[in-house]
């Protein structure tokens, strides 16, 4: 019944207003082998949050603790410390098919066993909404299309999964989870398997989404650049700590970043005065 | 098609509540019916209810086919297997499939009043036919002595009696006899090949072990498994008095010649001696044909026993 | 359902009028496959198949007897006049074939059930029902019977059960990994059970006599000649139950097919169905071997016949294939007692021998 009271302060949260939808403070976790060994690895205390409309990227090296805080995000684990809270409700005390209902994760596709319709796929999102034996409704199927159609993905509709290229795929799963109906959408590295046409093409569609619609969306990725022309604030992890977060331009420090990247950079500001990150010269002459 | 519909639905759920757990006894002739049938114990200490007259016999096994010709019932045998090939007649009476695997249907089909089971078949099979009503004999003999009295039980609950009794008397005097033949001389060490490929022999608790011994003859290997597999090596080291082959399959039947250019083999003094025996695996079977094929093993491992030396 | 409606977002109130539906309602037709009526539609249709399949299976064998022989002997039976029917005719119909092919479609059902199961929970399309070992304790369960009391009716198909569940208990405490059934792991402790069990049946082997042996390798194979003297009615009953099991959690499973991960994310409690799965699709597997030895591949080839068929969803796809392997099953034992006839051919052999073009004419016509 804690869900229910939840229910209704998540209710009063979409009103307009400026309280943040998703709360992060002061979470931490770590994961140990066991139950008595050391944490071998630590994420946090990490705070920030985010409102309806923002679009925040989460950036760091490698073995930072993006993947660890992504998980935190989605409930798959409980913070050790600190709380996580979606309109005021903690995320890991969410029932699974309440918890589907607020929060989609699109990650790379896992490789299909049996061929499946990119509309059985799209429906697929439906899950948390089904009842007993989850035959879809008709409503399911209404989302679904919606759905396909945010996306621009409506032609695609009777293809096969498996005969999709990699930028209609990834706009499929993108799919997948809008028919989820979150107020909070998660992508873990949605432009690793794209050219630089469908990488723009994507964060410019997630970009229209979060503006026209009521998402919170957190994207995970390595692209500085597209991250900070695309996102409205920036969240930079370095060993497990929470270094910055901020808009592109408070978080884009020159000497930061190379810190945390460990390689020569330069950051210079760009007429629309978003930074940019280029590599600095010396080693190509 | 309506009808067969509705009703083949309605027995098929009607069958787990009836007809599957419940004996099925078959209404018997008339005739046959007009006297009680009688209960007896059978080789696996079954009760099984005897008709009074036995006129369609059903047998499951070689062994016992030759037994309901020797005790003279040939022609009251309706059915046998696809593995009943003594006497030569048996070979045209109806098949109900091979012995492991009867088809019950076909036996129905022959409206046996006795089926004559053994213990070459398997326990569900004698127990499936049981459910079904129709009485079924199973003979369990594990010795040459066994195999006389479970030929005397046979031919009781067939009808024939004296025939049966006179024919245990003749085969006893005929074992006597080898035994008192016998009584002075040595105990063959044998190698008993069942199988050459992979070399498989028999234990001591098995039938053949005992068919051996009233041939003055025993296992080189001493084994409990039923059907033990040995090494050539093992086979050296034993180094048998006798070889005998009594394989399944025409392909393991060995000649001398062959045996002797045969790596191993050649060097094992029985092959050097020629004492090698080629046995059918038919002849040991738990018939009154197994008196014969005794008398014949002892012929071959005692020549001298019967004075003459055409062994070979 | 107040837990179920969403705040105010883009798609507006939670259920769109019809209005709203405008343009789009053409489409959403195709955009529901598997709706209830379209699920009876196709289980109707297996079921007439299996009843025509079950008709031919009881027209046919050594035993002449015509339909309408078989009809009245059926109608007399069902409605008790045991005097009116031939003896004969009782013995085959109600003795032989009725409860033959009542145990056919119990073995069909849930081998075919339990292939599917144990596909998507190894997310494998390879697995079959005796993938993790069940057949193989349950043979050395058998085998124990055999040596200890092998004259005992009944003894050898409980003994396959007990050695069955043995199994399933070892190799669900030897397939997790962190507490929870992993595939892979589940998978590699599944085949290294059923090798050591193997080797196990081998060495047992030796020590069983000439009789015991043939019957032993005729179990091996798997045969539906010997009705079981367990009651049919315990044995239905654990199937439906076991059926019901695993339908309950197809929307699940069609989920973890795509990915587990994603299927967690989705809301499915993953550790709960792979266990509900495993242990029904485990339980079915024991069941069906118990009764009638390992009847081969038709626990592998049934589930993806029918895929070919109907689709991946496994709403449809495991009542369809609990009806399929029925059919499959009862064709093949009446091909097998009747080709050769007296003499029985494994059923096994001719599930394969009748499923395996089947499958390839279905794998070739979809790939074109």
């Amino acid at each position: 019944m804690n869900v229910l009271t939840g229910r209704g302060g998540l209710a009063a949260a979409t009103a307009p207003s400026a309280e943040p939808r998703l709360k992060v403070e002061q979470a931490s976790f770590a994961y140990s082998a066991t139950d008595k060994s050391a944490p071998k690895f630590t994420l946090g205390p990490v705070s920030f949050d985010a409102r309806q409309h923002e679009l925040i990227s989460i950036l760091g090296p490698n073995a930072s603790g993006k993947s660890t805080l992504l998980a935190l995000l989605a409930g798959m684990h409980a913070p050790l410390a600190g709380r996580i809270a979606l309109d005021g409700t903690e995320i890991s005390k969410l029932d699974a098919r309440l918890r589907a209902q607020r929060i989609a994760l699109v990650q790379q596709e896992s490789e299909l066993l049996f061929p499946l319709r990119v509309w059985e796929y799209v429906l697929q999102g439906r899950y948390p909404y089904g009842r007993r034996l989850r035959f879809e409704s008709e409503e399911d199927c209404l989302m679904a299309g919606n759905a396909l159609a945010q996306v621009g993905a409506d032609a695609l509709r009777d293809r096969w999964m498996d005969q999709l290229s990699g930028g209609e795929k990834q706009r499929v799963i993108l799919a997948r989870a809008l028919a989820q109906q979150p107020l909070l959408l998660l992508l873990d590295e949605p432009t690793q398997h794209l050219d630089i046409g469908g990488k723009v093409e994507l964060l410019r569609r997630l970009r229209k989404l979060t503006a026209e619609r009521l998402y919170t969306v957190l994207v995970v990725t390595h692209e500085l650049n597209l991250a900070a022309e695309f996102s409205d604030r920036i969240v930079l992890l370095h060993k497990g700590k929470c270094l910055r977060s901020g808009t592109p331009a408070e978080v884009y420090d020159r000497a930061t970043l190379e810190e945390v990247f460990e390689a020569p950079l330069d950051v210079d500001t760009r007429a629309s005065g978003r930074p940019r990150v280029t590599l600095r010269g010396s080693e190509h002459g | 098609m309506r009808l067969v519909a509705i009703f083949a639905a309605v027995a098929i759920a009607a069958l787990p509540l009836s007809a599957a757990s419940r004996p099925l006894r078959a209404a018997q002739d008339a005739d046959a019916r007009a006297s009680a049938p009688r209960v007896v114990v059978d080789g696996y200490g079954r009760k099984v209810a005897i008709p009074a007259q036995v006129n369609r016999i059903v047998t499951l096994a070689p062994n016992l086919t030759e037994t309901v010709y020797a005790l003279g019932l040939g022609d009251k045998l309706v059915g046998d297997t696809n593995d009943c090939d003594k006497p030569a007649a048996a070979r045209e009476k109806p098949h109900v499939g091979d012995y492991v695997n009867p088809n019950l249907e076909a036996i129905v089909a022959l409206r046996p009043d006795l089926v004559l089971a053994t213990s070459a078949n398997r326990v569900d099979t004698v127990d499936a036919l049981g459910r079904l009503g129709i009485p079924v004999y199973a003979t369990n003999p594990r010795s040459v002595l066994e195999m006389l009295d479970s030929l005397q039980r046979v031919a009781d609950v067939t009808g024939a009696r004296e025939q049966g009794a006179n024919l245990v008397a003749r085969l006893r005097a005929r074992l006597d006899a080898l035994h008192a033949r016998l009584a002075d001389r040595p105990v063959q060490r044998v190698l008993f090949v069942i199988w050459d490929e992979p070399l498989m022999t028999i234990g001591r608790h098995t039938f053949i072990a005992d068919a051996l011994r009233w041939a003055g003859a025993e296992s080189a290997l001493s084994s409990d498994q039923s059907w033990p597999q040995i090494s050539m090596e093992e086979v050296l080291r034993l180094q048998p008095d006798y070889i005998v082959f009594a394989a399944h399959n025409e392909g393991a039947r060995r000649d001398l010649q062959e045996l002797r250019a045969r790596p191993v083999w050649r060097d094992l003094d029985a092959v050097q001696m020629g004492h090698v025996v080629d046995l059918s695996e038919e002849a040991l079977r738990p018939s009154p044909g197994l008196v014969d094929a005794i008398e014949q093993l002892a012929r071959e491992m005692h020549p001298d026993a019967f004075g003459n030396q055409t062994g070979n | 359902m107040p837990l179920e409606t969403k705040p105010e977002t883009e798609f507006g109130a939670p259920r769109p009028g019809l209005a709203q539906r405008g343009g789009s309602f053409a489409g959403v037709r195709a955009f529901r496959p598997v709706t209830p009526r379209r699920l009876v539609l196709i289980c109707a249709m297996l079921l007439a198949v299996l009843f025509v399949a079950v008709v031919i299976a009881l027209r046919m064998g050594t035993f002449p007897i015509s339909i309408r022989e078989i009809v009245l002997t059926l109608f007399n039976g069902a409605i008790g006049r045991r005097a009116e029917i031939p003896s004969d005719y009782w013995l085959v119909v109600f003795g032989l074939r009725l409860p033959r092919i009542a145990l056919g479609i119990l073995v069909g059902a849930a081998l075919s059930t339990a292939g599917a199961g144990y596909q998507a929970l190894l997310r494998n399309p390879l697995a079959d029902p005796y993938v993790l070992g069940v057949s193989s304790g349950a043979a050395v369960g058998a085998i124990v019977s055999l040596i200890l009391v092998p004259r005992l009716p009944g003894a050898i198909q409980i003994a396959a059960f007990v050695g069955a569940v043995a199994t399933i208990a070892v190799v669900y405490l030897l397939g997790r990994r962190g507490g929870q059934l992993d595939s892979a792991t589940l998978l590699l402790a599944g085949i290294v059970t059923a090798s050591f069990l193997s080797a196990v049946i081998m060495f047992l082997m030796t020590t069983l006599s000439g009789r015991d042996l043939r019957g032993m390798s005729f179990w091996l194979m798997g045969d539906l000649a010997t009705p079981p003297s367990v009651n049919m009615g315990w044995l239905y009953f654990l199937l439906v139950i076991g059926l019901a099991t695993i339908y309950g959690t197809a929307a699940d499973l069609n989920l973890i097919l795509t990915g587990e991960q994603e299927a967690r994310h989705l809301g499915v409690n993953v550790n709960r169905v792979k266990l509900v799965v495993y242990l029904a699709a485990s339980v079915l597997t024991g069941l069906a071997v118990s009764v009638s030895g390992a009847i081969g591949f038709l626990g592998l080839l049934v589930p993806h016949v029918m895929r070919m068929l109907f689709g991946t969803d496994y709403r449809v796809l495991i009542p369809a294939s609990a009806i399929g392997g029925a059919i499959l099953i009862v064709l093949a034992d009446t091909l097998a007692r009747t080709v050769v006839a007296p003499t029985e051919l494994p059923v096994g052999a001719m599930t394969a021998i009748a499923g395996a073009p089947l499958f390839i004419y279905l794998m070739r016509r979809r790939v074109r």
